[in-house]
């Protein structure tokens, strides 16, 4: 952990959608405790069911998660970009990853160690209460993306707008 | 935005003309271009219409049927039109040959705002064949794309084999269509985005939410959630407009099928400006 | 082609010149259709002669009930209005609209030849004339015509009959359509104990009034028309709430009150079939044995009937709770917003024929007392971050 929080990673933190309406100052003091992690492309990040110690927030890149099962295989259920936060079981849950990540296209991780965050969090409770509220606001928008792709919106007994009103003909 | 052509013979609007299916272009399972030409005089090979119309296709003994058309509004001779098979009239399409004639009324229904597009940065957001109506714009912004800001489409189906018009994607990027793909479903060889087709806008700058125009086309829980995403992002409600579905049957708001609380899509829309239809998109059962 | 009611003096014709009058129109190459009695109704059918008409009969109306009854006196128009309307032979319940024929050259579409009878209708109520209004604004007045029901509409000859008497079912008074006649028809007939009174409203009106025995009417008899017209207005029971009432309705389309409609409705159609502005349909293929030949026919449909609104895998109003709502919010507030003027025209059919005796009245009534919203719904909005 750095005395004084690297530009670069501040910089990175201030321009994650992630962390929007995070103060400068708290800012400050989650850049004091990240590192900027590169990535390439095909590394596993972490496993499905290795426990959880890290979370990340996505500087660039794309992360491909798949939840894996036998006879169907591993299904990309999700992919994680630019902004996105990353491992968020870490510090909401606290048993084991829910999904395989896998590096789809090179970029950088900010990485912060669960420990370290919550650590924080617990000291320091004006921060701690930020980090909750953007955590909360990013899984309402996961959990309705979630649903959106259960829905199967393109499934056979709906289409997209416009090409396809058929009337119902009478045969003679 | 958007004027409703008297398309029809005047004398009779439930007369179609004939057309000659010149094409077919198998685009992805079950979905298929029909490139159609008029032929017979005086209009022979002369149709013009407006990005986000319709034309009632019909089989004579089976039926008719509403699609978008899917080409350029500069090409007045050959007339696109993207079909998925559904129903009874679209699968009896799908079993003719190039040469074969069918009927055509149109064009009907309202057009999307390319014309007001000038100077502000254009949002595009499709699902699934929702690309197919979207398509004359994307045509016809990029050959005046020095006239428009930032221009994007965000496209997502449900797999990678229903990508629609993916051959096209690159030259799209070249003329300065920045284009981002999504789907929900992915395959074995995918390497691209898994998600739905919201969570794209989210990852946009979007520099200036309140010059951005949106066009929106697919499901309407799509276009729904991408709307209320676009919302937050500050894009006025004004600035945004849809393209919605109800059955058709006459395409001249005289039979009373279409109509969603005030509105007959097929002469009030079927695009509409997203402000003007919001009461109504959330009443169940409308 | 309308002539200034107030401006053409009334005339009086008596009793036997209404023989007259339809074999005049005969003569001119009408088709007369008037009131006469069929399946224990009155209803509007070809007519040739005064016999034809129910005379010295009334009927006795009130929600889901109707019945036939004899009167003391003997009357040609001593009724109001029964299960017909005039828009069957306006917009026919069912037509041809166009046909296909395979040719070498490939499918050949053309208009079919459409030679209707020039109409004359006798008995013409207030109230339908205001539902022939309304649907002149359909189907001509947009920016796509109706040849069908041009064509039928230009050639017919509109004989009124203003109302002396009034059912309870009616409601024309609200509405601003009735009991009066006051435009819209060739001729307009008060009956009244002396004959009837005539007015014309057109240069035909002008022209036919020629051809009948009449002469100028006097002020005693103008005043007895006066007299007998009022009565159909005293008579008058119900009222709907006009003010604000488009508002209202869409402003509540979540309102529980729907949902105690649905529980009686039995979404039968039959408020539709009678009503005399509504005008949904449904257009279908038609080919005969060879497939090398094909119609399109145009037929009658209704938004009460579950398959209306079926799109692509699924029935958008799905129970009868929606499909009522549609109804009503069309009729009474969209209609304004598609066509500037109210879709009902207080003619009470819907009440009458309703099965299960709905009244409309009393439906808007129980929302209008008890409104959730007197604003427009806002969108559901996702809080901000």
């Amino acid at each position: 952990m750095t005395e004084r929080p690297d530009p670069a990673v501040v910089d990175i933190l201030r321009n994650a959608r992630f962390l929007k309406g995070i103060s400068a100052e708290d800012l400050d003091k989650l850049a004091a405790i990240a590192t900027l992690e590169p990535i390439k492309a095909e590394t596993v990040l972490f496993q499905e069911g290795a426990p959880c110690d890290r979370l990340y927030v996505v500087a660039s890149g794309l992360i491909g998660l798949d939840m894996c099962m036998p006879r169907r295989g591993c299904i990309r259920i999700l992919t994680v970009g630019e902004g996105e936060l990353l491992g968020w079981s870490a510090l909401v849950g606290r048993a084991a990853m829910s999904a395989r990540a896998t590096v789809l296209e090179a970029g950088t991780l900010v990485a912060f160690s669960a420990k370290q965050l919550e650590d924080l969090c617990d000291r320091d409770h004006d921060v701690g209460y930020a980090i909750m509220r953007q955590i909360s606001h990013a899984l309402l928008k996961r959990l309705l993306a979630t649903r959106l792709q259960m829905l199967d919106m393109f499934g056979q007994s709906s289409n997209g707008a416009a090409t396809d009103r058929t009337q119902d003909t009478t045969t003679p | 935005m958007s004027t409703v052509s008297v398309a029809c013979d005047p004398r009779n609007p439930w007369l179609a003309r004939r057309a000659r299916i010149q094409r077919i272009t198998s685009e992805t399972p079950g979905v298929a271009t029909y490139d159609l030409v008029l032929d017979v005089p005086p209009q022979a090979g002369s149709f013009s219409f407006r990005p986000g119309q319709f034309n009632m296709l019909y089989l004579p003994g089976v039926g008719e049927v509403a699609i978008s058309i899917s080409g350029s509004a500069a090409d007045q001779t050959v007339i696109p039109h993207t079909i998925r098979q559904a129903g009874n009239v679209t699968r009896a399409l799908a079993e003719l040959s190039p040469g074969a004639t069918i009927g055509l009324r149109g064009p009907f229904g309202t057009s999307w705002p390319d014309e007001d597009c000038a100077g502000r940065d254009v949002l595009l957001i499709a699902g699934g064949i929702g690309l197919a109506p979207l398509r004359p714009v994307i045509y016809d912004l990029l050959d005046r794309r020095d006239e428009i800001g930032e221009l994007t489409l965000l496209y997502g189906t449900r797999s990678p084999d229903s990508l629609l018009y993916a051959r096209e994607y690159d030259d799209w990027k070249a003329r300065g269509l920045d284009v981002h793909v999504t789907v929900d479903r992915s395959d074995a060889t995918w390497k691209g985005n898994v998600g739905v087709v919201t969570v794209l806008l989210d990852r946009l700058p979007l520099p200036r939410p309140e010059q951005t125009i949106v066009m929106t086309c697919g499901p309407e829980v799509m276009m729904w959630y991408a709307i209320q995403s676009a919302l937050q992002h500050g894009i006025p409600a004004a600035s945004m407009s849809v393209s919605l579905e109800r059955h058709m049957n006459c395409a001249i708001g005289l039979c009373g099928h279409c109509q969603l609380g005030p509105e007959f899509l097929c002469k009030d829309g079927p695009v509409f400006r997203y402000d003007r239809v919001a009461p109504i998109l959330k009443v169940d059962d409308l | 082609m309308t002539v200034d009611v107030t401006s053409s003096p009334p005339f009086l014709m008596p009793p036997e010149g209404l023989q007259a009058l339809i074999e005049q129109l005969a003569r001119l190459g009408y088709h007369v259709i008037g009131p006469t009695i069929d399946q224990d109704a009155i209803t509007y059918q070809p007519i040739d002669s005064t016999d034809d008409l129910p005379r010295g009969w009334t009927d006795v109306q009130e929600a889901g009930r109707y019945r036939l009854e004899r009167r003391d006196d003997e009357a040609y128009f001593g009724y109001v209005v029964g299960p017909h309307s005039w828009k069957q032979y306006l917009f026919p319940p069912h037509a041809v609209l166009a046909t296909a024929d395979r040719t070498e050259d490939g499918w050949q579409m053309q208009t079919p030849d459409d030679d209707p009878p020039r109409f004359a209708f006798l008995g013409v109520r207030a109230c339908e004339l205001a539902a022939i209004a309304v649907q002149d604004r359909v189907f001509t007045g947009g920016p796509y015509v109706d040849p069908i029901y041009q064509q039928r509409r230009d050639a017919a000859f509109i004989v009124a009959v203003n109302c002396t008497l009034a059912a309870p079912t009616c409601f024309c008074t609200s509405m601003g359509t009735g009991p009066r006649c006051t435009s819209g028809f060739d001729l307009a007939l008060t009956e009244t104990a002396d004959g009837f009174i005539v007015e014309a409203g057109s240069d035909a009106g002008t022209d036919l009034l020629d051809r009948l025995p009449v002469r100028r009417a006097t002020p005693e008899e103008l005043e007895g028309a006066e007299a007998a017209r009022q009565q159909a207005v005293d008579q008058i029971e119900r009222s709907m709430p006009t003010e604000g009432l488009r508002d209202l309705l869409l402003n509540n389309l979540e309102h529980p009150h729907w949902k105690d409609v649905a529980e009686r409705c039995l979404s039968c159609t039959n408020c539709t079939m009678v009503c005399p502005t509504c005008f949904c349909s449904t257009v279908t293929e038609v080919a005969d044995l060879t497939g090398d030949h094909v119609e399109r026919h145009r037929q009658w449909d209704s938004c009460f009937n579950i398959d209306f609104s079926y799109m692509n895998g699924g029935v958008v109003r799905n129970d009868i709770r929606s499909r009522f709502r549609q109804w009503l919010t069309h009729k009474l507030a969209s209609w304004h917003d598609q066509f500037d003027t109210s879709g009902c025209v207080g003619c009470g059919r819907c009440i009458t024929w309703c099965p299960v005796g709905i009244d409309l009245t009393e439906e808007v009534a129980a929302i209008a007392g008890a409104p959730q919203r007197t604003q427009p719904a806002d969108t559901v909005r996702e809080s901000a971050p």
